[in-house]
């Protein structure tokens, strides 16, 4: 009996699944957070008999064989790139990409994060930060006396300094886009890594055909769909409680077993 | 032991077979495209057996085949989630070669911009070959209910194959939601009476209320069959004992 084998991949199968949408939950209101969804694959099955046995001299054959299945196995969690909801937040250094892209950061280790989480605060030195305090790439110093910032939608950062009527350049934001964007790796504080799976970065401009619009004074909110996670999890609950009536089956079964003498 | 503990115990590891089967069904509750896969018993009959020359039926494993019925379609929104309504199914490449089907179409897009399943098996259009996107095109498509992949500005990128697979239910699973098709049948076709819609995923076939049925049916006939199994015990005992006391 492989029973009790086969529903204990059942159940780990379920609690992956109740961790992705526990996680997805406790992350509904994340600024650019993207919610991921457990997929799962039928683990290989043992053939006991192969279809095409010869069942006489004559040449007939098994059209069937006897295969059983081994289970199931978690495949990968892929995330979900679709836009979420954007807030207004009415910040001037609060930025959202309506679109495809990432916003570029450098970690303090000098290697490259990717992020879709636009609330950026200035650095003591006057310099564009993420709220990790990652710098934000391209470089963006902000002057003192800056009355008022201004970022168009191709990504085009200008200030307003003290009393003068015409804006200055400060620089242009530049996106990153991956050709797997569902292969990059999360590492936590809204980041996500490039990986051999994701591809490199492709260095693109805000507003280029296909690619994002950057929009000042908004955040992306998560695109976590509660209803959907609640659903998700009732089915979940349950799918782990029948594996576990299978385990109770075979359990009971091997008692019978016990029990003839 | 005599004839009646065969035949219960015939049933009995044919019954252990069915709940491996259940429980495989059942731990597949939640994946994506997976088909409930049945066990079916024949029977070896047996007169040599009998004094009285009545037949005595064994029971065995005859084989398994896939229930191919629709799943329920759940919407996603992820563009790259494909799901077939109808009799058809997405050809994928699986390793030397060989072509394999499955009705998972959770897709994601890989390095080379091949569209592939999680497990990295690429998808297949019409004549057989991977689909590529080029890589300024990301998830931006749509594809359309006869597998035709435009991007944003209207360009035809490809076209999802739906393939038509003879005998189908006596396919042969690989695992990860894979099949091949059965020996001796045709090659697959391009299927007709078919269509995708993207950003659904057609769930799991696996009906609860049938396998938790299941489970009961098969602990009741297994618990029969020992019991069988025990009367014959008694039987023997009991006739051993009257024996005895007669000598």
């Amino acid at each position: 009996m492989k029973t009790l084998g086969i529903a204990a991949t059942g159940m780990l199968a379920q609690q992956t699944n109740v961790d992705v949408i526990a996680n997805n939950i406790a992350n509904a209101n994340t600024t650019g957070f993207k919610s991921g969804r457990a997929a799962f694959q039928d683990l290989i099955y043992q053939t006991m008999q192969r279809e095409g046995a010869l069942t006489s001299e004559d040449g007939t054959a098994r059209p069937v064989g006897t295969d059983i299945g081994l289970g199931v196995q978690a495949a990968g969690v892929v995330r979900l790139n679709s836009q979420g909801g954007l807030l207004q937040t009415e910040n001037p250094l609060h930025m959202a990409i309506e679109g495809r892209g990432f916003f570029v950061l450098n970690r303090p280790d000098g290697s490259q994060a990717y992020t879709r989480d636009g609330g950026f605060q200035l650095s003591s030195e006057g310099q564009l930060v993420s709220l990790s305090g990652y710098e934000v790439e391209p470089a963006i110093v902000v002057p003192q006396n800056t009355r008022n910032i201004e970022i168009n939608q191709e990504g085009l950062v200008m200030a307003y300094i003290e009393n003068d009527p015409d804006p200055v350049e400060l620089g242009q934001l530049t996106l990153a886009t991956f050709l797997n964007e569902a292969g990059m790796k999360p590492i936590g504080d809204n980041l996500l890594e490039a990986t051999t799976a994701s591809g490199e970065a492709t260095e693109v401009s805000p507003g280029d055909p296909g690619i994002g619009a950057v929009r000042q004074g908004y955040l992306e909110n998560s695109n976590v769909n509660i209803i959907q996670q609640i659903t998700d999890l009732i089915s979940a609950q349950r799918a782990y409680e029948m594996n576990s009536k299978a385990i109770e089956t075979a359990d009971q079964m091997m008692s019978t077993v016990n029990q003839i003498k | 032991m005599g004839n009646t503990s065969y035949v219960s115990l015939s049933l009995a590891s044919a019954l252990e077979r069915s709940l491996d089967a259940t429980a495989h069904n059942l731990s597949n509750a939640s994946t994506a495209g997976y088909k409930a896969f049945r066990p079916v018993f024949e029977t070896v009959e047996s007169d040599a057996e009998s004094a009285s020359g009545n037949t005595i039926s064994y029971v065995r494993d005859g084989g398994s085949y896939v229930d191919a019925t629709q799943g329920a379609m759940m919407p996603t929104g992820n563009p790259l989630d494909l799901a077939i309504s109808g009799n058809a199914w997405f050809g994928f490449e699986a390793g030397e070669g060989q072509t394999a089907y499955g009705r998972n179409g959770r897709l994601v897009v890989d390095v080379e911009g091949r569209l592939t399943t999680t497990a990295g098996n690429a998808i297949l259009d019409a004549s057989g070959a991977p689909i590529v996107l080029p890589g300024e095109v990301g998830q931006n498509i749509q594809i359309a209910p006869d597998g035709t992949i435009t991007s944003a500005d209207g360009s035809v990128l490809g076209r999802v194959g739906l393939f038509d697979v003879d005998y189908e239910t006596l396919m042969h699973p690989i695992g990860q939601g894979l099949y091949i098709s059965p020996l001796g049948a045709e090659a697959a076709l391009p299927a007709e009476n078919a269509k995708v819609s993207q950003g659904f995923v057609e769930t799991s076939n696996v009906q609860p209320v049938i396998e938790m049925t299941r489970l009961i049916d098969i602990q009741r006939a297994y618990e029969n069959s020992l019991k069988l199994l025990g009367e014959e015990d008694d039987l023997t005992r009991q006739a051993v004992q009257r024996l005895g006391r007669v000598g």
